[in-house]
């Protein structure tokens, strides 16, 4: 399910809700606080969650490890 | 042009206003403006000293009401009578008439008279009471001496007069002495009694042996309790002595020494019956004595109850008084119209509300002559005045501690809102952290009203910034889930995308690998496969730290992007042509590039395509070093784009330093080739700070003119005002160059374009580099908590038992308080710092000038809360 389009899917998601965030902000002399902060913080999540997805698309390397229990080894 | 209203995006529009004021409501105008808090004075009297000005003599009057007040206050410290203490949100003081305060000053006059003679004769009584105390002491040890010693005249005459008497002789007398009462004036001894401090008594007894060569008999003991010393108020142990000696000069001596040692000499009779009398009298004295105290004192206490209930109030309406007439000193007294004129500047959107306020003044004093308003045009810069909330005040607060912005640009806090406590969180990303940080802020926020009252300056300082802390805290929780970081912990909340490659003779021990799935992968934030495992820091340090790149590099072309808002607003196409072009293009053709093949290379699946994937690190650097020669590559064709882009980067240099200045020539010289001249030219000034003085100078020889000579030159005085400021408004169309007002010098203005440039090139690359912090603070964050966790809760889990429980509680205390302490507050910190110096340096020198100077109304408010002498008046 989650694989590569995912990020696309992301972005047609949080590019809405700029919009909604730009149409639907408080009116008021702090509209346009509510706007840059709203949308500003939409954009730095969506950021750092694609850079974490897209690390981990096609990982270079592996997880090695070598202190496992038998009992947890399928989990 | 200008926004129908202000917002938190620019500084809000300011007028100069000039105020004309009748006389008689000058106070009242100014009251009522100073509860409003929009207006900052200018003063218009800097020629005069303090001494000088209009209004002097009632500050004077003040000071002194102000002095009262504070001599109760320190009575009442003294009595320990507790002070109510007022609460401004709660209280409202109404503006006081003069009537009100001329009665106020009257009645704390007489109250100060009332209290300082109370307190006199309470300080006499005590005096007596304690002289009467040391006397009766002195009565009570030196009877004592003369009982003992009345039994051994004979002795002590035999042993006197007769050197040579038999040691046995006082057995024998012994038995006759009883019945003998004889006194020892007639052996021609006197004595002096007295009182004399504990710490003085070897000083003494020392100086009398060796100024009376020992001829002396002194007795001493100790009093008991310690005496009050009515003076300082502190107890003083003290011994009461006797001293017997030969002669009268011998005892004038003494008397002498003793008041010389600030000894207390009493007068004791040598009779027992008269001994005994004069301590019935001193104590029916003393009786007496203490009775009227108590009087003087519960009056005294009555008094400054009845004071302490209003004493804050009085304060406060006293040094709102005071800073109403230091405003009056501002302005400027027209004798013959029998007007103020005072100047200033005042947000142009809030205009109505000062012109309506200044009416209702009017009105309310019911003068048929009106206040006027002025909005005068003036080429002076204008104040900055960000107008804040309770929300965006701490944000406001820490962009303000780098600079004030410059006239109507871009906020800086507006972007900081998000992205300080953003960049934050990327180093503080723990969720278990972040939701003891979002409990403490929470807390804060919900019991604001109580927690203000707090006085304790690192909770104050907290608590000033408990919104910034709300914000981060939230964003931590995010990054946390990104991480996946709980106390150092995983969650596993997805299914994860790599499964264990098992062999089928799998011992533990034995090193497994990971298999990743085919198409599916880790929805949201880290895997939760990674912790634990070995290569699992090799993981991370190379997400992060690309993680770290393209957030600094969205950060810096976000900041860059106002420098173009600003260009824009300030109407100086120049500086989008010769700097945010050229800048954003040299930017972008190297970081941006790195950005693009950053993500680039994270979608290609390299391991199945069974291709070499290149170090991005190496291929920046052989992109300067060897342009054309790809080391291992990424893309086809990407030869001729490196080579290209850095010819656009290249070009771009000669742009920055050349276009701006040689722009600005060619203006300058079209403007005068159409005959425009600088006002500077015109007349003598050279700088800013010049043209100020004249001003001030011209208003002066107007204004003082028109206090010496009367009607005839007082008009000219205005008019002088007014002439002075059309010249600095031509000043305003004539020379308007930008920022850089009258002269054009191309040599300056070349210097500080080359500065520009080489500062904005070196730091394009030194400014990405520094956000390499994100990583390693969230890195070392990271592990500290790992270790913390191993170093506690690790080892206390694997026990087992009843003691196993014990030290779990134990060990659990201990890892909670070094979470909260080193890992909570001390990361907290240094993340902030960290997160502070990216706003400040990294994000703030892409756009913001901080070439502003702050607005500072004239505010009750305001000033309420930064007195720091009204702080222990208000609750």
């Amino acid at each position: 399910m989650a694989n590569g389009w995912s990020i696309i899917i992301g972005l047609v998601i949080i590019v809405a809700m700029c919009l909604a965030s730009w149409f639907f902000a408080p009116k008021g002399e702090n509209q346009v606080l509510w706007r840059s902060s709203l949308i500003l913080s939409i954009v730095s999540c969506y950021l750092m969650w694609a850079i974490t997805f897209l690390a981990q698309l096609h990982p270079l390397i592996v997880p090695r490890r070598s202190d496992l229990r038998k009992e947890y080894i399928h989990h | 042009m200008a926004p129908a209203k202000d917002t938190p995006f620019r500084s809000a529009d300011m007028s100069m206003v000039q105020l004309y004021i009748s006389n008689e409501i000058g106070r009242e105008v100014v009251n009522a403006l100073g509860e409003l808090g929009l207006v900052q004075f200018r003063d218009l009297n800097g020629e005069l000293s303090a001494f000088q000005r209009a209004f002097t003599q009632d500050i004077r009057r003040l000071d002194n009401v102000e002095r009262q007040l504070r001599y109760f206050h320190a009575q009442m410290e003294k009595a320990g009578i507790a002070l109510r203490k007022l609460d401004l949100d709660v209280d409202t003081l109404a503006p006081p008439t003069t009537t009100e305060i001329d009665e106020l000053a009257e009645r704390s006059q007489s109250l100060e008279q009332r209290v300082s003679s109370l307190n006199e004769s309470y300080e006499t009584l005590k005096k007596r009471e304690v002289e009467l105390t040391e006397w009766r002491w002195v009565l009570r040890e030196a009877g004592g001496f003369f009982d003992r010693a009345h039994g051994n005249v004979d002795e002590i005459r035999a042993s006197s007069e007769n050197d040579d008497a038999p040691l046995l002789q006082d057995v024998e007398h012994h038995l006759a002495a009883p019945e003998v009462e004889r006194s020892f004036s007639g052996m021609n001894i006197g004595f002096v009694a007295g009182v004399i401090a504990r710490d003085r008594v070897a000083a003494f007894e020392r100086i009398l042996w060796r100024t009376l060569r020992g001829n002396l008999y002194m007795n001493q003991a100790e009093i008991p309790e310690p005496l009050v010393d009515p003076a300082t108020n502190e107890p003083v142990t003290k011994n009461v002595f006797v001293i017997f000696a030969h002669g009268k000069e011998i005892l004038a001596k003494i008397r002498k020494i003793s008041e010389s040692m600030s000894a207390e000499v009493y007068n004791v009779d040598e009779n027992a019956d008269l001994r005994r009398d004069q301590v019935h009298e001193v104590n029916a004295r003393l009786g007496d004595v203490q009775s009227v105290l108590r009087n003087t004192q519960q009056t005294l206490d009555a008094e400054l109850a009845q004071i302490a209930r209003s004493l804050s109030a009085w304060m406060v309406l006293v040094s709102k008084e005071k800073a109403v007439y230091n405003t009056l000193n501002l302005f400027s007294y027209d004798r013959a119209r029998r007007t103020l004129i005072a100047e200033g500047w005042c947000p142009t959107h809030d205009l109505p509300l000062i012109r309506s306020t200044l009416q209702d003044v009017t009105n309310r004093a019911g003068l048929s002559v009106p206040s006027i308003i002025n909005e005068i045009r003036t080429n002076k810069t204008p104040p900055t005045y960000l107008k804040t909330n309770k929300f965006t005040e701490a944000f406001q607060t820490i962009v303000n501690a780098y600079g004030t912005a410059t006239y109507q640009e871009v906020n800086p806090a507006i972007p900081v809102i998000i992205t300080f406590p953003f960049l934050f969180a990327v180093m503080f990303g723990d969720l278990g952290h972040a939701i003891i940080m979002l409990c403490a802020a929470l807390a804060m926020i919900y019991w604001e009203k109580p927690l203000k009252k707090i006085t304790f300056e690192l909770f104050a300082m907290a608590f000033y910034g408990r919104y910034i802390a709300l914000v981060m805290a939230v964003f931590s929780i995010y990054t946390g889930l990104i991480y996946n970081d709980i106390f150092s912990k995983s969650m596993t909340l997805f299914e994860s995308s790599w499964d264990w490659k098992v062999p089928a003779d799998y011992r533990p021990g034995q090193t497994v690998i990971g298999k990743l799935k085919d198409d599916y992968r880790y929805p949201f934030g880290l895997d939760w496969r990674w912790h634990g495992t070995e290569n699992d820091l090799l993981f991370t340090n190379s997400y992060k730290m690309k993680m770290s790149i393209i957030l600094g590099w969205a950060h810096m072309t976000y900041s860059l992007c106002f420098a173009y808002i600003n260009a824009r607003h300030f109407k100086r196409p120049i500086d989008i042509w010769g700097n945010f072009v050229p800048g954003m293009i040299f930017f972008q053709s190297i970081f941006g590039y790195l950005v693009v093949c950053i993500f680039y290379k994270w979608t290609v699946n390299w391991v199945d395509l069974e291709l070499q994937p290149p170090g991005l690190l190496n291929m920046l650097i052989y992109m300067f070093l060897q342009p054309g020669f790809i080391d291992v590559p990424l893309y086809r064709g990407q030869k001729y784009v490196q080579i290209g882009l850095l010819l656009l980067a290249v070009v771009q240099v000669p742009i920055l330093l050349f276009l701006k200045p040689f722009y600005l020539r060619w203006e300058h010289n079209r403007a005068r080739a159409k005959g425009y001249r600088g006002i500077g030219e015109r007349s003598s000034r050279v700088s800013a700070l010049d043209e100020d003085d004249e001003l001030r100078q011209g208003q002066g020889q107007g204004n003082g003119g028109g206090r010496l000579s009367g009607e005839s030159e007082v008009g000219e005085g205005v008019a002088m005002i007014a002439r002075d400021l059309d010249e600095d408004d031509d000043d305003g169309h004539g020379g308007g160059h930008g920022g850089h007002g009258g002269e054009f010098e191309f040599g300056e203005v070349m210097i500080h374009q080359v500065i520009h440039t080489i500062e904005f090139c070196l730091n394009c690359v030194s400014h990405t580099a520094s956000y390499l912090r994100l990583w390693a603070l969230s890195l070392a964050h990271q592990q500290l908590s790992a270790v913390l966790w191993s170093m506690t809760m690790g080892p206390a889990l694997g026990k087992s038992g009843i003691g196993g429980a014990i030290f779990l509680v134990v060990t659990f205390a201990a890892f909670f308080c070094l979470s909260c302490v080193i890992l909570i507050i001390m990361e907290g910190v240094s993340a902030m710092l960290h997160s502070l110096r990216l706003a400040w340096v990294e994000s703030f020198s892409k756009f913001a000038e901080f070439g502003g100077w702050p607005f500072a109304p004239f505010s009750f408010k305001q000033q309420m809360e930064e007195a720091e002498e009204l702080k222990e008046y208000l609750g």
